[in-house]
């Protein structure tokens, strides 16, 4: 049985709890969080809660699991690996490039392993893509066209910390992050980005167009976006062969309505994609995580992947605020 | 009775307006001018009309020309109607250079020639209502715009770059860069562009991403690729997405399509889309006939100006991809 601690109590924090529920061979057993967020999830799960790592038992769990806020990625990562555990923490791997690198140094000194929930990588329509365009069904790509968005995340977050684009680095380091893994995943290494973003809109809106020129000449286009409603995705690859593309809002399995307002309350907190599967993306990425700890395999995604796709995304944010395409 | 000529079947758009101006009450084609005896004489034996070998045979006789020439063609043909006062309705896009587009505006304004471009997706119903939703302030102030304006590789002189100009940017871009001008009211200062040969290996551009800021603050981008091969339903798609402070609008200017699942000929499964929808070009040749019979300025269609400032776009974007940045906008003053 692995025992696994959550630091966090948001919304990401209960996803991942949620999948501990689910397996049969691992299981949750404290939360750490000083917000009455994590208090609460601890209660929900019945298991032990404690306000900050120095509280901690180091030898009532096996793995950490760091759901917190992306600006104590590092304080949190740096003390865990200190005292030897196994971590998986939520993307974007950090805010800064300074506070990656710090992180990833400071798991292999103490030869912990570090994996970053990019879990973009497990949503099965962008497995499929990457294996029809490796199959070279469609040929060589030449274009391709992304969308992440919704709504803009909800007050009721810790200190609201998404809206401070210093904490969160906004849509280009928090959102885009994963189009930014996704599209490295498959074209390789970025050669400059190019961004617009409505940075300095004041009612809670972001929008951020981001074009990528890659070293293999792929060129892409990424909408992020916190000025829609919902939340959705949408991928289009073209190649000298054919196409791909999928839409999230046409993918639902199943679809409600309805007909009495408020009847149903399908929103809480930070909205995530539903895809009616057995297994949910979360759930691969967490046995992914698990299983590679157990067996010693390599991780699906590494925290080097994290790390470059924070580069790209930093890459964005940096091009908005000169106005100039920046080179990697 | 309104006597139209069109000027050159270079481009196939000169296939659609004949059946516009067939459609319509009350006009007469005099005839066909094609600088390709050939081309011309095939086409005017399809359609039923007469062939003319030289332009000013149909400029005499006619009130208005439609001129579906290639690109590298257009301010021959302009120059040549302008100084015969005739109303003219351009194929875009308006040249090669806005060297030429500023003299065709220029030689046009001086013979008192009405000049205007054929940019149909204004007659897109769903974009005019986008439009007057904008205009309305119904979404706000407007912050951003994305737009796609993806195709088939049309072959032909479009890949030959002494007579298009360009490849899929100099094709496709001054549909949408139009549009969003007319939705925002605003012109484009500023484009930067990612632009390659990737999808055909043509020799000429095929695929690019354009990243335009208005004099307003709006930015947006434009997709102009040739990116839809014969495996796709359909031939291309005109799309637009307006996100303003308060809300977010959408344009699908093909969305009127019945999907067919039918045998294609090797009995293998086909998916194509049967559109259904308005004939922009019929209403936006109506409105050229309109104008031209009631000597009345159409405010409706857009004009040489108009064609020259997508043309900027176009330039911009192009000097972009070569230089790797951002290429500010100089706008032509007349």
């Amino acid at each position: 049985m692995l025992r696994a601690l959550i630091i966090g109590g948001g919304a990401m924090a209960r996803t991942h709890a949620e999948v501990y529920a689910q397996l049969a061979d691992a299981s949750v057993v404290g939360v750490v969080d000083p917000d009455v967020r994590g208090r609460q999830l601890a209660a929900d799960l019945h298991v032990s809660y404690s306000e900050s790592l120095s509280e901690v038992d180091w030898t009532a769990f096996d793995v950490a699991h760091v759901c917190a806020p992306t600006p104590w990625h590092r304080e949190l990562v740096v003390e865990i690996a200190k005292n030897h555990k196994h971590i998986l923490c939520e993307k974007p791997i950090a805010r800064t490039l300074a506070d990656a690198e710090a992180m990833i140094a400071a798991c292999e000194q103490s030869g912990v392993r570090l994996m970053i929930g990019h879990c973009v990588r497990y949503f099965p329509e962008y497995r499929r893509a990457k294996e029809l365009v490796d199959s070279g069904r469609i040929g060589r790509v030449a274009i391709a066209r992304l969308f992440r968005g919704g709504s803009f995340p909800p007050t009721d977050t810790w200190q609201d910390w998404y809206a401070n684009r210093h904490w969160s680095g906004g849509v280009c380091v928090d959102l885009m992050v994963h189009d930014f893994d996704f599209l490295r995943w498959l074209f390789g290494p970025v050669a400059r980005v190019f961004a617009k973003s409505t940075y300095g809109e004041s009612n809670r809106i972001e929008l951020t167009l981001a074009t990528l020129r890659f070293h293999s000449g792929v060129i892409a286009h990424v909408t992020g976006s916190w000025a829609h409603t919902g939340f959705g995705t949408r991928f289009e690859l073209a190649g000298s062969l054919g196409l791909l593309e999928h839409d999230s809002f046409k993918a639902g399995t199943v679809s409600h309505e309805a007909t009495v307002p408020h009847a149903f309350d399908v929103t809480q907190g930070i909205q995530a994609p539903r895809t009616h599967v057995h297994k949910s993306p979360y759930r691969l990425e967490i046995e992914d995580f698990l299983n590679a700890i157990v067996h010693d395999r390599p991780f699906y995604v590494t925290a080097h992947d994290a790390l470059e796709a924070l580069r790209i995304g930093l890459a964005a944010e940096q091009s908005v605020l000169t106005g100039m395409p920046v080179d990697l | 009775m309104t006597r139209i000529g069109i000027v050159s079947t270079a481009h196939m758009h000169a296939h659609s307006y004949m059946s516009a101006l067939e459609t319509l009450q009350d006009v007469t084609v005099t005839g066909v001018y094609d600088e390709d005896t050939e081309r011309g004489r095939q086409f005017c034996e399809a359609r039923g009309v007469p062939f003319l070998g030289e332009m000013d045979a149909l400029l005499d006789e006619s009130d208005a020309v439609l001129i579906a020439a290639a690109n590298a063609d257009h301010r021959r043909c302009v120059e040549q109607s302008a100084a015969r006062g005739v109303a003219i309705l351009c194929e875009k896009p308006i040249a090669t250079s806005v060297a030429d587009a500023a003299a065709m505006v220029k030689a046009a304004e001086s013979a008192g020639a009405p000049l205007y471009m054929a940019l149909p997706v204004r007659f897109v119903r769903a974009a005019a209502e986008l439009r007057k939703i904008v205009r309305a302030g119904k979404i706000g102030r407007v912050l951003a715009m994305t737009g796609t304006n993806h195709g088939y590789m049309p072959g032909g002189w479009f890949i030959e770059k002494a007579v298009s100009g360009g490849g899929a940017v100099m094709d496709h871009t001054s549909h949408v860069a139009d549009l969003m001008r007319w939705i925002v009211g605003s012109d484009v200062v500023e484009v930067y562009a990612e632009i390659d040969e990737r999808v055909h290996n043509r020799g000429i551009d095929d695929c690019g991403i354009l990243t335009l800021g208005f004099a307003n603050g709006v930015f947006a981008t434009l997709d102009p690729s040739w990116s839809r091969l014969k495996t796709y339903p359909t031939w291309g798609d005109v799309t637009l997405e307006v996100v303003g402070t308060t809300g977010v609008l959408t344009l699908d200017a093909f969305a009127q399509r019945v999907h067919v699942y039918a045998p294609a000929e090797d009995g293998q499964a086909t998916h194509r889309y049967d559109y259904y929808g308005d004939d922009m070009d019929l209403w936006m040749v109506d409105e050229f006939v309109r104008s031209v019979r009631s000597g009345q300025p159409s405010d409706m269609l857009a004009t040489g100006l108009d064609g020259l400032r997508a043309l900027e776009v176009t330039m911009a974007a192009y000097e972009s991809a070569n230089s790797g940045r951002p290429v500010a906008i100089t706008p032509w003053q007349p």
